[in-house]
């Protein structure tokens, strides 16, 4: 079988496919570094931060939390609370990756947040269609996400802590709409039909009512729970 | 300007998010799912996208709506980067035409 354009490696591959994410990653981050500087942090110390922690909620609710000096335990438990979907996420990642070499299964779960794990999620799935014999994951198409998105999220901080408040309330821009736009497009190329729609429809129902009336991130596990266990008994029915 | 405190919670803060990251992993590492599990785990990226987004539409301005909507029909047609640039187009349109 041949084909007409030159095979890009993976990892470009990767970092073209996070390029659109980069429009919503930049100003962000930016913003990020500002609020960071209003609690005195410099530019070195918030590169610092989102190099070791590498997702991004958890960190904006660090900040908006942060005192002089901070309430260690505290701010550590609000970062668990926020960042405990990854359980699931990590989860759903381990079928395809659990066949890796240690060193490469740590190095991709330390790169997993939101965005590239969905990326991934989605070259799994597309990679599966052309080639079902294969496994989907590719490691060098995954790193060439997470690094773009990693040295973009970390060096913006920085300029953003360095240049202050110039860039305003974000709303006024509509870039807070990237990231929604992203997980859109996803769930679009997800939708299978009847097997989609009620899950999906407790889970979003679900998150909602968690959101209003529970703090942290109980939200996102608790909707996506939700709709996970209708999945199963759902699928109890069917058979 | 880096004391004690701070240079803690950062590192406490890597290390339960890197913990976050690995359990899921850890927990379904060595299991062999039946059928049912399997579609449970299947369907949980989708569950989890729905359950970020889904608050936003009770926290969002109007215009944010309405540019979720647009989106939404943006992507049946287009790909990542369309949508994308839709989205935002659009959030900042309606945030205009509506404040």
């Amino acid at each position: 079988m041949s084909t007409i354009k030159t095979p890009q490696h993976p990892f470009v591959e990767g970092m073209i496919t996070a390029f659109p994410l980069l429009l919503g990653f930049v100003p962000v981050a930016f913003m990020l570094g500002a609020e960071a500087a209003q609690k005195d942090f410099s530019s070195v110390l918030i590169m610092f931060l989102t190099m070791v922690n590498f997702a991004g909620g958890s960190e904006f609710a660090a900040i908006e939390l942060w005192t002089s000096p901070p309430t260690v335990l505290f701010i550590i438990f609000v970062t668990f609370m926020v960042n405990s979907r990854h359980i699931i996420m990590g989860a759903t990642l381990a079928p395809h990756i659990k066949h890796l070499p240690k060193r490469k299964i740590l190095t991709t779960l330390f790169f997993m947040a939101d965005e590239v794990w969905a990326l991934a999620i989605q070259d799994i799935s597309k990679q599966h269609k052309l080639t079902p014999s294969k496994k989907g994951f590719r490691f060098d198409f995954y790193l060439g996400v997470a690094l773009s998105l990693y040295v973009t999220w970390s060096t913006f901080a920085g300029l953003g802590a360095y240049y202050g408040g110039m860039l305003g309330d974000l709303h006024q821009y509509g870039l807070h709409m990237a990231f929604p736009a992203l997980f859109i497009v996803i769930l679009v190329s997800m939708w299978n039909g009847k097997h989609n729609a009620l899950p999906w429809a407790v889970s979003a129902a679900v998150a909602m009512l968690a959101y209003q009336y529970l703090p942290g991130g109980w939200y996102v596990i608790l909707g996506a729970l939700s709709g996970m266990l209708v999945a199963y008994f759902q699928g109890e029915s069917d058979a | 300007m880096l004391d004690y405190p701070t240079l803690l919670t950062i590192l406490g803060m890597g290390m339960v998010t890197y913990f976050t990251r690995v359990f899921g992993f850890l927990l379904l590492r060595n299991k062999t799912l039946n059928d049912k599990q399997t579609r449970m785990m299947s369907i949980a990226p989708g569950c989890v996208f729905i359950a970020i987004i889904a608050p936003e539409f009770l926290t969002g301005t109007l215009g944010d709506i309405l540019a979720l909507c647009v989106t939404f029909i943006a992507a049946l047609r287009l790909g990542m980067l369309g949508t994308i640039v839709i989205g935002i187009a659009s959030a900042y349109g309606f945030n205009w035409l509506l404040s």
